[in-house]
């Protein structure tokens, strides 16, 4: 995916400022800032979620493929299949069983086969490394899973959907230090066949899984947020070129 | 500023090696005016210090390490706690050698010395510890600037290598001192060089502590740049 020059608007309000950036396929992009500098707004902007929030809206070139995903004639529910997310909070469909969680978009679409169907939820499920937890108990309630099996059960949703990008938004922020790190592990494992932007404000992890780091800033209160920084993870976190990446990478931000 | 107990801990392992440094240097001094003043009781006196130096480099290492595992240092954090123990090293390491000369100092006390041969050690002892003072302040100061004029001290420093080494091996006649002074000033020609070689490497670790470049990138660039000015 590529972006070039976007600014968002939430009304008159001005929330990000000429972000570009280059996102890298089959690997991992992790994007760090302060609260309320634009991060979360940048990666909804990337398969158009914030339109669901009245009075947003963007300008400047968003493409997948190298098609613009803003032109007129493009479906945004077409973008959100090939661009799929990840919340923060675990937010399988309560009423639904584990089985049905993980097919709940596919029933959306054309109807398919129950063997087909199978297929699917156990191959998601394995990519979200849940399979072996869940699978003698897949007529269950979404529900009746732990936060850290919730939220790869929500994983495995979206890979259903075999979406091109995924976008996380602080997928492991409410998720006790083991499930935290199977996330992380199907993160490293999705990138052989995805390409993951997520949002973290845990610092070590972005460290830890990401291959590009963006640090997201606001100079100001009210003005908007701006990609301060991009570069590989290593050098972002090594040696970054800016004062303000490096206060804040380091903790002295504030 | 956040991470306030962080940074004075940061704060007290910089100190520590200034003091580590502060020690060495005192020592290398010591065996200086030793080799001067051919005064074999002071450097007598320094025999045993590399005991201390050793527990106080151990301890800074701890220190690093800890931080490492419980503050998870980096960028600027990360290449300081990486410079420290580096530089730390390097001063153990001087500590030790200077300790070597001491010794050899003392138990040649007795022996027939030749002048040239004791002028040109004197010097370059001189010019060793110059450029160990010198990586010392550059790292006290962050002064890169300075980093980059030790490398030429010290060629100086090797240039009086081979002048002691030649005197070593090829005697004025009838003169030249006791081969066992010969044999311990041979190595302390050495140690002296070695000394001189931590000072720059100290000065170097600096460079890569306030810039992230490797010494070697690093210095390239500075010549580089003053070509271009030229």
């Amino acid at each position: 995916m590529e972006v070039e020059g976007l600014n968002m608007y939430y009304g008159s309000f001005k929330a990000l400022s000429d972000v570009s950036i280059k996102i890298a396929e089959n690997k991992v992009t992790a994007l760090i800032g302060p609260s309320g500098c634009g991060k979360s707004t940048f990666i909804r902007s990337l398969n158009r979620m914030h339109e669901i929030v009245p009075g947003a809206r963007v300008e400047g070139i968003v493409t997948l493929d190298g098609e613009d995903i803003y032109t007129r004639d493009v479906d945004p529910v077409r973008v959100r299949r090939r661009v799929g997310m990840v919340f923060q909070k675990p937010n399988p469909f309560p009423t639904m069983s584990i089985y049905d969680n993980v097919i709940a978009g596919l029933k959306l679409g054309r109807r398919r086969k129950k063997s087909e169907l199978d297929g699917v939820v156990e191959k998601t499920l394995k990519q979200a490394a849940l399979w072996d937890e869940v699978k003698n108990k897949l007529n269950d309630s979404g529900t009746s899973l732990s936060g850290g099996q919730q939220q790869r059960l929500c994983i495995a949703r979206t890979l259903a959907m075999e979406p091109e990008v995924i976008l996380m938004d602080e997928p492991a922020s409410s998720l006790d230090p083991v499930s935290t790190q199977k996330i992380e592990d199907t993160m490293d494992q999705l990138k052989e066949d995805y390409t993951v932007v997520i949002v973290t404000h845990n610092m070590q992890q972005a460290a830890r899984i990401s291959d590009y780091t963006g640090f997201f800033f606001i100079e100001d209160m009210g003005e908007p947020g701006r990609l301060w920084e991009f570069d590989e993870t290593e050098k972002m976190f090594s040696n970054p070129e800016r004062k303000e990446t490096e206060d804040y990478v380091t903790g002295r931000f504030g | 500023m956040p991470r306030e107990t962080f940074q004075q801990e940061l704060d007290g392992l910089i100190s520590d090696l200034l003091q580590l440094g502060g020690e060495v240097k005192a020592s290398l001094e010591n065996t200086v005016r030793a080799m001067e003043g051919r005064d074999a009781g002071a450097a007598e006196r320094e025999l045993g210090i590399d005991l201390r130096f050793k527990a106080q480099g151990m301890e800074i290492e701890r220190e690093c390490m800890i931080l490492q595992a419980r503050q998870a240092p980096v960028a600027r954090d990360l290449r300081l706690l990486y410079t420290v123990q580096s530089v730390t090293n390097h001063l153990v390491r001087s500590g030790t050698l200077t300790e070597h000369i001491c010794q050899a100092i003392a138990e040649t006390a007795d022996c027939e010395r030749d002048e040239d041969l004791e002028t040109a050690l004197v010097e370059m002892a001189r010019t060793a510890r110059n450029v160990f003072d010198e990586g010392l302040d550059v790292f006290e100061d962050r002064d890169i600037e300075r980093a980059r004029d030790l490398q030429a001290k010290d060629d100086k420093v090797d240039l009086l290598y081979s002048e002691a080494m030649n005197l070593i091996a090829n005697a004025s006649d009838g003169g030249g001192g006791d081969p066992e002074w010969r044999m311990r000033a041979a190595l302390i020609v050495h140690y002296l060089e070695r000394i001189s070689d931590h000072g720059v490497d100290i000065g170097g670790s600096t460079v890569f502590l306030v810039t992230g470049e490797r010494i070697d990138d690093a210095m390239q660039q500075y010549l580089n740049r003053d070509m271009g000015e030229a």
